[in-house]
């Protein structure tokens, strides 16, 4: 039977519930998913991960990985490494955001303007990731 | 030998339940004793989301083929179902009421919808697609991107 | 982490956060809606990955405290992983259990929230303040 499955990278970001950078993680994945690179990325959605789901499991094992993490704990890619296999590429936003100059962070629950730009960025810079990893595809 | 013909599209898999017929529209029927059983497929509960409500005639209704004989909801769309064959509505899956989810979880199982009484069987058979044929056209749709899966 | 107030233990409360669906924003914007507005001394939020990563202060605090758990969608994700975790599991909310309670919202988007995700996260927040209060009630 003809498979439909072509290269394609999957996105790991934390849940990040209890930091702005955690929702800067997950909007910039997102932004990454379902803008800049929509062909070549697939979802991975932690809490189904982190809860046994067998496809994004799957997935994580058999195709590359790059994992979103909002702060230095870095539970997206400590999960995959766990349960699926080390990332082909780790992005820290706090880590980051220290090499660029940044306005004041606006609230985790609802990015500002001036978030929202620098988040952007960080979409920008998970896009450069996705080309690297699939550059180096064997 | 497994029961189904599988195909992985993403992070997602896909399964047609082999010795089912299918219509185009993504629905299967399972004939036995007679009757006719009949649901949604994989395909069709991973593009529709997460399912709320599914509505469809009571049993003792006719039904005519390609009419509606109900809908299924979810926030993301409402699929119209059209009955696969003509006959009388003998049965509906009551557990769906309070368990939509069941469409999503085991689609060829404990998710079926309803069971006809078909008029003209055999007639109405000739128009189904095989699950093969059906594997190929899922494949199709697949390939167009016409449709985005959600994760189960 | 946030200190309980000294007569009453905070409610924590889980969001899944489910990336791939709206459900999921739906189920994290209401859970800031109950822990910085509806209920903002009586409860917090927590990051659920820091529990499976196993974060010590993460667990201790579900394992001491009451929890509510938020979930998208059925196969509710935050619940399978509070309870994984040894939490307190004292009460859970599904989204889409308020979606069939407001079948007019047809929420789209996923990264930001549009008007009826908006509403139906505000009717999420209010019921899992209900849940909040009995709680506190019963403590």
């Amino acid at each position: 039977m003809v498979e439909v499955q072509e290269k394609k990278v999957g996105i790991i970001s934390c849940s990040g519930e209890e930091c702005v950078e955690g929702t800067m993680s997950r909007v910039a994945t997102r932004l990454v998913l379902g803008k800049l690179k929509p062909n070549e990325t697939v979802t991975i959605c932690l809490p189904l991960f982190l809860a046994g789901g067998r496809e994004e499991r799957d997935f994580a094992r058999d195709y590359p990985t790059i994992t979103v993490d909002g702060c230095d704990r870095m539970c997206a890619k400590t999960a995959t490494e766990r349960y699926s296999g080390k990332p082909a590429s780790s992005i820290v936003v706090t880590d980051i955001l220290k090499n660029w100059q940044c306005p004041r962070l606006g609230t985790r629950r609802k990015l500002n303007d001036e978030t929202l730009t620098v988040t952007r960025k960080v979409a920008d810079r998970i896009a450069e990731e996705v080309d690297e990893v699939l550059r180096h595809w064997v | 030998m497994s029961e189904y013909f599988t195909t992985t599209y993403d992070k997602f898999e896909l399964r047609v339940r082999k010795g089912f017929y299918y219509t185009k529209d993504d629905l299967w029927v399972s004939v036995e004793n007679g009757k006719a059983k009949v649901g949604v497929s994989d395909y069709l509960q991973k593009t529709s989301g997460d399912v709320a409500f599914v509505e469809v005639a009571k049993p003792g209704s006719t039904v005519e083929k390609g009419q509606e004989l109900g809908t299924m909801e979810s926030a993301k769309t409402t699929v119209a179902l059209l009955s696969p064959m003509s006959g009388e509505l003998e049965d509906t899956n009551s557990k769906l009421i309070g368990k939509p989810e069941l469409v999503n979880s085991d689609p060829y199982g404990e998710g079926w919808l309803v069971v006809i009484a078909p008029r003209n069987l055999d007639d109405d058979r000739t128009s189904l697609l095989s699950a093969d044929d059906y594997y190929k056209l899922m494949l199709e749709k697949l390939q167009s991107g016409h449709d985005k899966l959600e994760s189960r | 982490m946030k200190m309980d107030s000294p007569n009453q233990k905070k409610v924590i409360v889980i969001p899944c956060s489910g990336i791939g669906k709206a459900f999921g924003s739906i189920a994290r914007d209401a859970t800031y809606e109950v822990t910085e507005n509806l209920r903002r001394d009586g409860t917090q939020t927590l990051c659920l990955a820091l529990l499976v990563s196993g974060d010590e202060e993460s667990l201790q605090l579900v394992r001491n405290h009451k929890c509510i758990t938020v979930d998208g969608c059925p196969l509710q994700c935050a619940e399978k992983n509070v309870k994984l975790a040894g939490g307190d599991l004292a009460g859970s909310v599904r989204v889409v259990d308020v979606y069939k309670e407001n079948r007019h919202l047809k929420p789209r988007g996923v990264t930001f929230l549009d008007p009826d995700g908006q509403q139906m996260a505000l009717a999420l927040a209010e019921k899992i303040a209900k849940q909040v209060d009995n709680l506190v009630v019963g403590q």
